[in-house]
């Protein structure tokens, strides 16, 4: 009998064209996107370049998987239909009573369903090997076909999760006897893997969520997640342990969803029915059988069918709707699932090192962004619901012959969604209100809340609602509709990686808006509007469409609905359609001529060209001597209401060279400017499109003259759509480099090998070594500059205060506008800035220097952080290094972007990474980043402003990672060193997982090519940890001997093998492998708690017996793993029971071990240390015992994680 | 008013051929379309209501061209077809307000005087409140009768409404229906030959897309005066007499005996007996009539 039906189904759907439709979308689909991947459109965008292999074993797993998870959308039509057929079609009132048995039935149904699955699934892997493969792919990023990799990640991941997702679709679908009932459960399930997720992203959770992942993603993760790019290309998914537990886990979910299906089936009339309620008693009930005859009379009515009535109907109608969309309990529950998910958001944003911000209004809404996908899902889902409702209900019949018009009917559908949108719409701003509430915080902006949720976003929303009913008036099939049009929504942006960039040709793209504090939305709102109202044009020709193909009455196949269209085609539909037509292209015209033709837009595969152009044309003038900026003078005019500039400034030039200087090259960008030299010079060469002159002076430059520029900067005026001026209303920020020319040839060039090779360039180079002694004339900042003399006066509207580097002379306010004029006393680095806002102030003192914070009223939350920030690093920066070279020290707020950025003696600080965050002050607390990056930007002051490293590789190291360790040093004073556990351990998982993601190649960090995971990250930890090996002491004694070297240098320029020398001359020979380990090369430990016994003795103390493994490996520039440095030196260990041996380097390392109590204080466990001593180690395995005081509870290997180690959570365990 | 059909044609994809060139008028009052299961009846009914387009012919509802001004006939229809739903979760009072919206009655007083009015008309005042879904047959039945009344149709078109009903409902149902009907045209499809004997002034019997014949049950019967002819026989007689005579109809007796009934102008042989012609067999008559001639 299982053959029977099995053979029965699979015919059944052999037969149906929607199982070809389907396998042809998602064969187009998979080659599609695989020979995206591959660089298939390399020829009409930019080249892809990256240095991943795209369909290495881990990259034909994501995608594959990636690309599946598409199809549990169809579960509920393919799975879910198998058996709701029969309920549907009432064939299961004749089948049931058949001789059949449950599990033929069921086992039929089901593994047949599957089968079709797995066909389409084939389709995927199918559609991805010849995408791969297509002529015109990038070989470079493919290698030969592997089985393997599809293989296993069909069998390990695909299927199980077919199973899984299967047999509950399956089962809601037999119990609800309702295929929307499986959809939403999809849907559900998506979600609720996505809050999981979130909830258990925690480093220390990883394990756990390794095996609660359904997907068995994390699971994967859990062994790849930190596997450097040689790894990623190399290697198969290891199929042990964590992988092996989630997905035999998830195997028994699914075999006991699928149990529970079988035991709880019945072949009966009715579907299962659930009731919270205690059922009703019954009641014998019986109707009234006789009598009838009545007298009709019916009142008499007036029956209006006029357009006023029929508009009045159309409203009525949206809310009978409406209604249904509320009741329902997909809705409910879609929503439902959506708050969870906006409120575990909203904890989290904005929380960069687990430390909350406040929740101002803004970002409230930002958080409500993540509802994004809910109400989508919501739109398609019930525009198809609605409009195929009365044929759903049957009630077609009876609605279809009153005297409503087509119109009304469509629109109500319309007006019914677009109500739920506002009802969702509404859930954001009171679940944002209800968390502001819940955090005690009082400043709510309702005025925002309505402006950007009932305005901004809704027009965006209805947009898609006009796609939607579009879509499904023609389709007919709610879940076929919904499902094109998630392909179309996600296929969307996607296409810019075909070449179609520009927002006028894809349907609801636009630019964006974006909302701060200090400047509101900007001018962002203009654009975005320009762009929502050209696609409310094209949506409404959208829906003038659909509702050519409503469907009204019965029509029997699409040609007849053809005809219908085209009967329905009359005059004023014409008409509209003409206008709406003329409309939308004019509009798009308009666009377009705004973006293209008045402004010059260029591809990116135009920049690509144009990139290599530039090189082609000038490189060739990169060593031709030029003079050096020595003073830069400048006038600086905002216009804040125009948002327009005008600048003018003089350079003093100095040739420093040893030869006469004939020609200037000039760099500048398309600003409208002028230049003028104080010698006699002739214009060369003009190049209008990469804005590099040449001059040629009449009489050269001889070494030692010095020469002057004088050059006029204003903005093209800004226009429709394009904005020309960096300067906004509020919060100006910008700096020289954007505005103001330079000397010589600046570089810029194409970095990707592969991607240089296609032009015919010449591999591209790194940067020089910094052993390389010929290229040290320059700083990584400026290459036309050494120290210069610095001068400025800024003018702004009266009600700003403006600010560049330099004490301020003079402040006077002259027709309207108010002054500033600012002069440096000693030499800083061509690299200056200008902020104009309506600021308040904030003074204070440290020692003689005067303090400043530039804030927006209202950001008054954090400002005597900073102010201690700011102390502090005075403080340790001078005592430890060299004095501070200013008198002031200014943070200057400006809107957004996350970050602060370091000029002479002025911090521009951005509002959202600090002013507003809330900071828990208790040991349980997150990171006081308000505090580090206080103390972090204030050493630059130091590690940058007087310590700076020449332009070759290294030259961070020198800047970011030293000012990153002095922000470690500074809170490890404020919080003692226990606490530093969870920011080394931060750093440490932060340097892993983004190392992974390096495109070329990672170097070790003195060598390293400007990376922020090696400069920052690993920078921290390495100085962090050295200054553990060798002390503090030593390490900033080296450092001060260092600084006083090198500080204010003129070239040749310092770089980190001076540094590192400095350091090796206090380094005892014993740990001379640290910094060989550490700055010479990649080094990772994988140290480890084998076991871990603690006996009490007869005088009350403790014996700690340790079982531990310590190994170390480097990697090379790819990621590749290293054990031994000339080939025959590694040492080896063979654990009991293991056939791998542990390979390591040569061991003479010290190692911290440490032991760990618990201690009651004030009610709150806290971690106490009994134990901390380096060891000596020179094997793999290690056994040692250690007597304490106390009875211990924890020990651990390198207990607080200062090595670099890929796995940092087996280095402790809990006894 | 007068519904006049005029060479009406419509052929489905699959080529059947539902309407056949018909022809026909009908006038104020109840009438009877009878005829067996697929004979086109449903086909034709939903046709008159603006559910689906004919390929050719034409329909006048006194001067509305059916056809072409679909919106004119829909203001003056009540249509109940054979097998419809009602949306989940909500009331009679709901759904007819509802209805009574997409009718065209802007007050809301009108709505709930005239909702009021036809809820107990078709009985089901009592029950207003409970969903629509939850209803038996009968009662779901009368709902479709309420909604149908919302509008004061002038052109009543209900189809099969009785398949299924207990006799209380039928009679119930029928008696609305005759109420309803007094002043306006009611087209009334049944394979039911009872249903158009109690209540239709007017009928028509369609087979295969064609009206066989049209009259009023009373003149159908008299036409039959005297030829129709019964006869008590054996069951192993039977394929004999149906080779022989005329066979409209044949039931068993309990006796295990059949009785038949036999179309002929005289007496076909001593053993018949007159009896008084019936609707059922002009019903048969006429089917009988358009059967292909098959080789005996």
């Amino acid at each position: 009998m299982f053959s029977t039906i099995f053979f029965y189904e699979l015919k059944y759907w052999l037969k149906r064209p929607a199982t070809y439709i389907y396998m042809a979308i998602f064969f187009m689909l998979s080659l599609l996107m695989a020979a995206t991947t591959a660089g298939i459109f390399d020829s009409v965008t930019a080249t892809t370049s990256s240095a991943r292999i795209v369909n290495s074993p881990i990259g034909v797993n994501n995608l594959f998987n990636g690309l599946t998870i598409l199809i549990f959308f169809l579960f509920p039509s393919i799975i879910g239909a198998s058996i709701n057929r029969d309920f549907k079609s009432e064939m299961h009132s004749i089948l049931y009573s058949y001789p059949f048995t449950k599990a033929n039935y069921l086992f039929a149904k089901f593994f047949s369903a599957i089968v079709i699955v797995t066909l389409i699934v084939l389709t995927i892997g199918v559609g991805m090997f010849i995408g791969f493969r297509m002529p015109g792919t990038n070989s470079d990023l493919v290698i030969a076909f592997d089985i393997k990799s599809y293989f296993n990640a069909y069998w390990l991941f695909i299927l199980p999760n077919i199973l899984l997702f299967g047999a509950i679709v399956f089962a809601v679908v037999t119990f609800t006897r309702n295929i929307a009932a499986g959809f939403i459960t999809v849907i559900l399930l998506l979600f609720v893997q996505g809050v999981t997720e979130s909830l258990l992203s925690d480093p220390d959770n990883r394990y756990l969520a390794a095996l609660l992942d359904p997907f068995g993603a994390a699971a994967s993760n859990y062994y790849t997640q930190y596997w450097t790019a040689y790894e990623q290309n190399e290697l198969h998914i290891p199929i042990k342990e964590v992988i092996l537990y989630n997905r035999l886990i998830w195997l028994g979910v699914a075999s006991l969803v699928f149990g529970l299906v079988y035991k709880f089936f019945t072949f009966s009339q009715n579907a299962m029915s659930f009731s919270f309620f205690k059922k009703v008693k019954g009641e014998r009930s019986t109707k009234r059988n006789f009598g009838g005859i009545t007298k009709i009379n019916l009142p008499k009515v007036a029956h209006d069918y006029s357009f006023i009535q029929n508009l009045k109907a159309t409203w009525k109608i949206s809310n009978v709707e409406f209604k249904y969309i509320v009741k329902s309990w997909p809705f409910l529950s879609i929503v439902l699932v959506g708050l969870i998910v906006i409120f575990i958001v909203l904890v989290d944003v904005g929380n960069p090192f687990g430390t909350s911000t406040y929740p101002r209004t803004w970002l409230m809404l930002q958080g409500g962004g993540e509802f994004v996908f809910a109400i989508n899902i919501c739109t398609f889902l019930y525009a198809g619901m609605l409009v195929n409702r009365s044929k759903i209900a049957n009630v077609n019949g009876l609605e279809d012959v009153t005297p409503i018009p087509n119109w009304s009917l469509f629109l109500s559908k319309f007006i019914a969604i677009v109500k739920m949108q506002i009802l969702l719409l509404t859930v954001i701003m009171v679940s944002g209100i209800l968390f502001q509430l819940y955090k005690g915080y009082f400043d709510i902006e309702l005025g925002l809340y309505i402006k950007e949720l009932f305005g901004l976003k809704l027009i965006n929303y209805v947009i898609w609602a006009f796609l939607a009913l579009m879509i499904q008036t023609v389709i007919r099939n709610p879940y076929l509709g919904l499902f094109v049009l998630l392909v179309v929504v996600i296929g969307i942006p996607l296409l810019t990686l075909a070449g179609v960039e520009q927002a006028v040709f894809k349907y609801n793209e636009g630019p964006g808006f974006g909302f701060n504090d200090m400047n509101g939305y900007g001018d962002s709102l203009s654009n975005y509007l320009t762009y929502k109202f050209y696609w409310v044009l094209g949506g409404l020709i959208l829906m003038l469409t659909a509702s050519l193909f409503w469907v009204r009455g019965l029509p029997h196949s699409f040609r007849e609905r053809l005809s219908i269209a085209k009967s329905r085609f009359k005059t004023p539909m014409a008409i509209a359609f003409v206008v709406l037509l003329a409309g939308f292209f004019s509009m798009g015209y308009t666009i377009y001529n705004a973006t293209n033709i008045n402004n010059d837009r260029y591809s990116s595969k135009e920049v690509e060209e144009m990139t290599v152009e530039w090189e082609k044309t000038y490189k060739k003038y990169e060593d031709y001597a030029q003079p050096r900026i020595v003073a830069v003078k400048v006038n600086m005019d905002l216009f804040i209401d125009d948002r327009n500039f005008e600048s003018s400034g003089e350079y003093a030039m100095v040739n420093k060279t040893e030869t006469a200087i004939d020609s200037i090259f000039l760099n500048h960008n398309d600003y409208p400017s002028t230049f003028k030299f104080n010698r006699e010079n002739t214009l060369v060469s003009e190049d209008t499109l990469y804005n590099f002159d040449i001059y040629k002076l009449k009489e050269p430059l001889m070494p030692g003259d010095s020469m002057t520029l004088n050059f006029t900067v204003k903005n093209k005026p800004n226009s429709f759509l394009v904005s020309n001026s960096p300067v906004i209303k509020n919060g100006t920020f910008i700096n020289n480099m954007q505005l103001f020319p330079s000397l010589g040839y600046n570089g810029g060039e194409l970095t990707d090998d592969k991607t240089r090779e296609k032009y015919d360039l010449p591999p591209n180079k790194l940067k020089p070594l910094p052993s390389d002694s010929t290229a040290l004339g320059n700083t990584y900042i400026a290459k036309d500059s050494d120290w210069i003399d610095f001068e400025a006066t800024v003018s702004t509207s009266e009600d700003q205060i403006a600010i560049a580097p330099g004490y301020l002379q003079k402040e006077w306010v002259k027709d309207g506008r108010r002054y500033f004029h600012y002069k440096m006393d000693s030499k800083i680095l061509n690299f200056y800035a200008f902020n104009s806002a309506k600021y308040k102030v904030k003074k204070d003192k440290w020692k003689d220097v005067s303090l400043e914070i530039y804030y927006h009223e209202g950001h008054e939350y954090n400002l005597d952080r900073m102010m201690d920030g700011m102390k502090a690093s005075l403080e340790y920066n001078s005592e430890n290094f060299s004095p501070y070279q200013h008198r002031q020290l200014r943070i200057v707020e400006f809107p957004s972007g996350g970050f602060a950025q370091s000029f002479p003696n002025t911090i521009p600080f951005s509002g959202d990474a600090g002013f507003i965050a809330d900071v828990d002050d208790s040991d349980e607390g997150g990171v006081d980043y308000t505090y580090a990056i206080t103390v972090h930007e204030v050493a630059h002051q130091w590690w940058a402003h007087q310590v700076i490293g020449a332009d070759v590789l290294g030259a961070t190291m020198l800047s970011e990672s030293l000012s990153e360790y002095v922000a470690l040093k500074v809170l490890e004073k404020e919080l003692g060193k226990p606490q530093m556990r969870k920011f080394l351990k931060k750093s440490l998982d932060d340097y892993l997982l983004r190392r992974t993601f390096e495109r070329k190649r990672e170097k070790p960090l003195m060598y390293n090519d400007g990376q922020g995971y090696i400069r920052y990250q690993k920078g921290s930890l390495v100085f962090y940890a050295l200054s553990d090996y060798i002390g503090e002491d030593v390490l900033n004694g080296a450092l001060k001997t260092y600084v006083e070297k090198v500080k204010f240098q003129e070239p040749p320029y310092t770089t980190s093998i001076d540094m590192v020398n400095h350091i090796k001359a206090v380094t005892p020979d014993s740990l001379q492998y640290v910094i060989k380990d550490m700055f010479e090369t990649i080094t990772v430990y994988d140290n480890r708690i084998k076991s871990a016994t603690s006996t009490e003795l007869d005088n009350g103390k403790y014996q700690v017996d340790i079982e531990f493994e310590v190994s170390k490996y480097r990697n090379d520039e790819k990621g590749k793993q290293l054990f031994s440095e000339t080939g025959r030196d590694s040492i080896s260990y063979l654990p009991e029971g293991k056939t791998k041996p542990i390979l390591s380097l040569q061991l003479q390392d010290y190692i911290d071990i440490g032991i760990f109590t618990e201690k009651d204080v004030d009610g709150k466990m806290k971690e106490e240390q009994l134990y901390l001593k380096k060891h000596k180690i020179t094997v793999i395995d290690n056994k040692i015992s250690i007597i304490v005081d106390e009875k211990p509870t924890e020990v651990g290997v390198d207990p607080y994680n200062k090595l670099i180690d890929r796995n940092s959570g087996d280095n402790r365990q809990k006894l | 008013m007068k519904l006049v059909i005029t060479n009406l044609t419509k052929t489905y994809k699959n080529g059947v051929k539902a309407i056949d060139n018909l022809n026909l008028e009908i006038g104020t009052g109840m009438f009877g379309l009878l005829g067996p299961n697929g004979a086109g009846k449903s086909s034709l009914m939903r046709t008159i209501a603006t559910l689906q387009s004919p390929d050719s012919g034409s329909i006048m509802f006194g001067d509305i061209n059916v056809l072409e001004d679909k919106m004119a006939l829909r203001k003056v229809l009540g249509y109940l077809p054979q097998s419809f739903g009602v949306y989940p979760k909500m009331s009679a009072e709901a759904l007819l307000d509802y209805f009574a919206t997409l009718k065209g009655i802007s007050s809301k007083t009108d709505r709930q005087a005239l909702v009021k009015e036809v809820l107990d008309i078709t009985n089901l005042y009592d029950v207003r409140k409970k969903h629509v879904a939850g209803y038996s047959g009968g009662m779901k039945q009368r709902f479709g009768i309420a909604q149908l009344l919302l509008n004061n149709p002038k052109l009543i078109i209900v189809d099969e409404p009785t398949a299924g009903l207990d006799p209380a409902e039928r009679h119930r149902f029928l008696n609305v229906l005759r109420e309803v009907g007094t002043n306006c045209t009611v087209i009334f499809s049944t394979h039911i030959v009872e249903d158009v004997k109690e209540l239709c002034n007017d009928m028509a019997i369609l087979n295969g897309g064609r009206i066989l014949k049209q009259a009023t049950p009373s003149q159908a019967r008299q036409e039959l005066q005297g030829r129709i002819w019964t006869k008590i026989i054996d069951r192993d007689d039977l394929e004999a007499h149906e080779a022989q005579y005329n066979l409209l109809s044949s039931n068993y007796n309990e006796d295990n005996s059949l009785n038949i009934r036999v179309f002929n102008d005289t007496q076909p042989s001593d053993d018949f007996k007159s009896v008084e012609p019936q609707l059922d067999d002009v019903y048969f008559i006429a089917l009988k009539q358009d059967e292909p001639v098959s080789a005996v």
